[in-house]
């Protein structure tokens, strides 16, 4: 008997091909940058992740607001598996971005602007992935779910230009954006690489957020009789 | 929940509402002057975290003030709907003819005013406390920004702890959710309120005032949209 | 910016790239885990 393979699988496996690529280029191909030396290639991981948890984030808002338009299943499900996978790349950016702080600053935190907002992206999102593992009712618990990340996503710019306006009274470095054109090429790469893992990722998700909503639609009880019902 | 097409029968509800909620609050002001009481040990806290040294006590003040207002929020937005909760009074709630939207507006203002009212006491004795000395015209702008800041506590607040309140474990997921998204709320106000208490002497008071109301306004108006779908199943 | 030169940052930049690696393994291990085990429950 034979199994379609399902697309997103296609699309996981050229990521994960390109990410092999692309670090490869990254690591061993691409120059060292100027100042910073060798310790710049941690931008070939850190950059695309920081790209790709936003774009999740983003995914999530157009699936909550889809869900609460159409109240379909399918949405909240997408939703769930962009928020749990933009909050994977989300703690791994913040990893790698306190990293490269250390080897350039000397400190593991030096609260740069887009390390401190991604903090609180993180804890944001986290929260709505705790909300849901309290809420039993399914349908509540999408609503609920989606009104959370549309609230928590506007705040992202907002606390990204409090944290701006809030450093700039206090001198500080901040990450270099200038990019070199050999960077581009393993920069490009590894964009599309974490790009095509996250929706690999999300679909995977996403599945088993239906298998869940499968199982609980089984062991709900019958509704009862409501209005035109032989009791009404 | 009939759709009410008029805003002004929404307006006339939600000030109905706010007026059973300040008589309610009136009626049990024990919580009230609990809440206060809270306040003022977390003032004390910070400044035992801090120690007896009045230049970082003085230059933390207006953080101190703050957090004690944030702290102080969480317990009173938790109340606003375990009221409602504990009598099944929300269901009640809901079988009169009250739209979604002024029970969200009617609840937030409320919940404003109780913050609001807190300010008094706290602010007093958070200035004796941390050793800052005030004129009453910076005192009427710390009042505003006080203000601002519970304003932009409750609008998310209100919406989270009608959500929460529903919950198992509101006592953490509430604070859990609410403080993240609050931080514009929290860095705005704590520089708006230092600058006041200190002098501002590059002007930068504007910026941050702009940005608490701002983030009042999106929120005010965001949530307000928002809270009719998460009480949706009561209709 | 700091002048000159960082020297020896090959070890930051092992323990960032072997650390996404973990990461995303580990992740997608659990994702595939859980797809198996509510499968599982299907039967």
């Amino acid at each position: 008997m034979t199994r379609r393979i399902h697309w997103s699988n296609w699309v996981g496996l050229a990521g994960l091909i390109l990410l092999l690529v692309g670090s490869a280029v990254g690591l061993f191909v691409a120059p060292p940058e100027r100042h910073m030396g060798d310790v710049q290639r941690i931008m070939y991981v850190h950059v695309p992740s920081a790209w790709v948890a936003m774009v999740c984030y983003t995914f999530a808002l157009v699936c909550a607001i889809a869900f609460l338009l159409q109240r379909t299943e399918r949405w909240d499900a997408r939703m769930t598996g962009a928020i749990e996978v933009g909050v994977v790349l989300n703690a791994l950016l913040l990893a790698q971005g306190m990293i490269w702080a250390r080897a350039t600053w000397g400190v593991w935190w030096d609260w740069d602007v887009r390390l401190t907002t991604s903090l609180v992206m993180l804890l944001l999102f986290a929260g709505i992935l705790a909300l849901r593992s309290f809420v039993e009712d399914p349908e509540r618990r999408a609503v609920w779910s989606a009104v959370t990340t549309i609230v928590a996503f506007v705040d992202v710019p907002l606390v990204y230009f409090c944290v701006r306006w809030w450093r700039s009274l206090h001198q500080i470095q901040s990450t270099p954006d200038t990019v070199d054109p050999a960077m581009v090429v393993p920069l490009r790469l590894n964009a599309f690489a974490f790009l095509f893992l996250a929706i690999w990722m999300i679909s995977r998700r996403a599945d088993i957020e239906r298998l869940i909503r499968r199982r609980e639609h089984v062991s709900e009880p019958p509704p009862l009789a409501i209005e035109g019902g032989p009791h009404a | 929940m009939r759709p009410d097409p008029k805003g002004a029968g929404t307006v006339h509800q939600a000030w109905a509402l706010i007026r059973k909620d300040l008589l309610l609050e009136w009626r049990g002001r024990s919580r009230f002057l609990s809440v206060v009481l809270f306040g003022v040990v977390t003032l004390l806290l910070f400044s035992f975290a801090v120690g007896p040294d009045s230049v970082a006590l003085r230059a933390g003040a207006a953080g101190f003030l703050v957090l004690a207002l944030l702290l102080s929020s969480t317990l009173s937005l938790a109340e606003s709907f375990r009221l409602e909760q504990e009598q099944r009074a929300l269901e009640g709630l809901m079988l009169l003819p009250v739209s979604g939207t002024a029970l969200y507006y009617g609840k937030a203002i409320g919940s404003t005013l109780f913050l609001l009212l807190l300010a008094p006491i706290l602010t007093p004795v958070g200035l004796v406390l941390y050793a800052v000395e005030l004129e009453p015209l910076r005192l009427a702008g710390l009042m505003a920004v006080w203000l601002l800041a519970a304003a932009g506590l409750s609008a998310p607040g209100t919406l989270y702890a009608a959500m929460t309140s529903r919950l198992q474990s509101q006592d953490v997921l509430l604070p859990l959710l609410l403080f993240p998204l609050v931080v514009p709320v929290l860095m705005a106000s704590v520089k708006a309120a230092a600058l006041i208490l200190s002098g501002d002497p590059m002007s930068q008071l504007t910026s941050w005032v702009a940005l608490l109301i701002a983030f009042d306004v999106i929120y005010w108006t965001l949530c307000g949209l928002l809270f009719p779908h998460t009480i949706e199943e009561d209709l | 910016m700091p002048e000159g030169v960082i020297i020896g940052g090959w070890n930051y930049v092992i323990a960032a790239y072997s650390l996404t690696a973990v990461g995303l393994a580990a992740y997608a291990w659990s994702l595939a885990h859980r797809a198996r085990r509510r499968a599982d429950d299907e039967r």
